[in-house]
């Protein structure tokens, strides 16, 4: 792993009025390394992300990005920063390729630069096709994939995506899964968040996992899945348990059914009454989620 | 991101920005800025023109082209820093695009305002050549040389407009920036008759309002009569100054309620 992080947060908090969002959080995000931030609606994810942007000022705490406090933070440096935000902000009536365009000029790159690296990162993006088509002609999938090029336009060092895949198709969401890990490879840092927790399984190597403004845990998918839901999941539909009620088994009960996180499932499975009936998987990253920041509806 | 030098490249980035849309959209945008003042030209020009003759002793038509000037310059300037603006920021979320690239939140508004005056000149110079070649304009140099003038205006209006959008809620805010500012501009600033038949206090009201000075300038320099340079150094110190306050209150609220 590198050792030079690309953001390093401490203590970073935010306030709006008497609501604190963020509530002192740390976290880092090294280069060629994708960390996830998850959270339910209304966790502090996309505040945090407007700060590291430089588009929300922080109530206390530190930030810095390339080495640099953001409230300082150079326009070379801004300049190193992609963002895909979550709603999608393209200018509608005019081309995909006067979209990309447009936004070089933004980061005043050359017009050569421009109309070299447009090409490519439409055919990287697979939009090739759909140059000269205004955009509010393209799909959903289409826009967000645009919206992926338009922050690659400066060759960014730093790839921010928050909800990059909300409401595609598994094909794009595929494509996209897919050229993000090729952005890591090339040594770009990414800084995701996601609903989906495959999402955040196949793409992040650390993973953030924040509520009510405060990280709740943090670790590689694998360890969070080790530390709080073992390897697997048993779901015991009701009314049936397993016969050892003494704490022995790691369990949450989830209303129709009970839920035991275990590394052998042999073990527990020999603890139940014969005729119950239970379905048995890997556990997974939505279980740690769900978890973590309990199953309660958030409202936004 | 507040300490930055300004970068002119980034502001006429922004600047690039609305000039591509407006191409796309030219005509609804042409039959707005221009069509809507030159519409008002040959109503008055032809209506009201038939019942006087003269306005101070001056020709009618000729009178009410630099009126019509200075109101599609003030129009088209408020429209396109107001409701223009505003959709940009509000519904097409295109600042927060552009707010995520180095450019500053101080360069996106400068950007917004030299559009926006561009635009507005577009619209002036339109009404400027409908009322030459109809014969209004009697002193086609004067005309050229309040060309300048103009501008330094619509700057004015535009960033009037701009503090409007910075501290609007919604597009319902708008109801009331054009019913209190242009509306009054329109009528109370000596678009059609001279000021002076108005009431005192209405006259007072009217010199607040930057149309008022804009059309003291521009006036006389259409018809080619003579206008003391002095009163030329107030009129434009006056835009400007308002031009400053207007600016630096819209660049305040919007930072206040974009990034806090």
């Amino acid at each position: 792993m590198d050792a030079h992080p690309v953001v390093v947060a401490s203590g970073l908090t935010k306030r709006y009025g008497d609501v604190e969002a963020v509530k002192g959080i740390d976290f880092s995000v090294p280069s060629s390394s994708c960390v996830g931030l998850l959270g339910p609606n209304g966790a502090g994810k996309s505040t945090t992300m407007r700060m590291i942007m430089g588009l929300s000022t922080l109530t206390g705490g530190t930030m810095n990005v390339f080495g640099e406090p953001i409230q300082k933070l150079s326009r070379e440096n801004k300049a190193r920063i992609g963002l895909v935000p979550q709603e999608t902000n393209l200018d509608p009536d005019i081309s995909v390729v006067e979209n990309l365009e447009l936004y070089g000029r933004y980061y005043a790159l050359p017009i050569d630069i421009i109309r070299e690296r447009v090409p490519r990162l439409l055919d990287f993006m697979q939009l090739s096709e759909k140059s000269d088509a205004p955009v509010n002609t393209l799909s959903g999938g289409m826009k967000r994939r645009l919206v992926i090029a338009r922050a690659l336009i400066n060759d960014p060092d730093l790839v921010i995506l928050d909800e990059p895949t909300t409401g595609l198709d598994p094909q794009a969401r595929v494509l996209i899964w897919k050229q993000l890990l090729d952005l890591k490879k090339q040594g770009r840092a990414l800084l995701l968040t996601t609903h989906y927790m495959d999402e955040a399984q196949q793409l992040c190597d650390n993973i953030i996992v924040v509520d009510g403004g405060s990280v709740l845990d943090e670790g590689t998918p694998r360890e969070l899945i080790d530390r709080h839901v073992k390897s697997h999941v048993i779901e015991v539909k009701k009314p049936h348990v397993a016969k050892s009620t003494d704490g022995k088994w790691e369990q949450e009960d989830i209303g129709e059914a009970i839920l035991y996180f275990v590394h052998n499932p042999e073990d527990l499975i020999a603890d139940l009454p014969v005729d119950a009936t239970y379905l048995q998987r890997h556990a997974n990253l939505e279980d740690v989620f769900l978890r973590i920041t309990g199953r309660t509806l958030r409202d936004n | 991101m507040n300490t930055l030098p300004l970068g002119i490249s980034h502001i006429l980035a922004v600047f690039y920005r609305q000039y591509i849309v407006w191409r796309k959209l030219i005509w609804p945008a042409m039959v707005t800025n221009v069509g809507n003042p030159v519409l008002f030209l040959f109503a008055f020009g032809f209506g009201l023109g038939r019942f006087i003759d003269t306005m101070s002793g001056v020709d009618y038509m000729s009178f009410i082209v630099p009126g019509m000037i200075a109101y599609a310059a003030m129009f088209a300037a408020s429209f396109e820093t107001t409701i223009g603006s505003f959709t940009r920021y509000f519904l097409l979320k295109n600042w927060d695009a552009v707010l995520a690239t180095p450019v500053s939140l101080r360069e996106l508004l400068m950007g917004e305002v030299l559009w926006a005056s561009c635009k507005a000149m577009i619209s002036a110079i339109s009404v400027l050549v409908v009322g030459w070649l109809w014969g209004g304009i009697p002193s086609p140099a004067g005309a050229l040389i309040s060309l300048p003038f103009i501008f330094l205006s619509a700057i004015c209006f535009s960033c009037v407009g701009l503090t409007a959008t910075a501290y609007a809620s919604g597009y319902e805010f708008f109801s009331y920036f054009f019913t209190f500012w242009v509306t009054p501009m329109f009528v109370f600033c000596g678009v059609f008759f001279e000021i002076s038949r108005f009431p005192e206090a209405i006259q007072i009201i009217a010199w607040i309002l930057p149309m008022t000075h804009i059309i003291a300038v521009i006036r006389p320099l259409c018809l080619g009569l003579p206008i003391d340079p002095i009163m030329i150094f107030l009129h434009t110190t006056y835009m400007f100054v308002l031009c400053v306050i207007a600016f630096s209150l819209a660049h305040k609220k919007m930072r206040q309620k974009l990034f806090d």
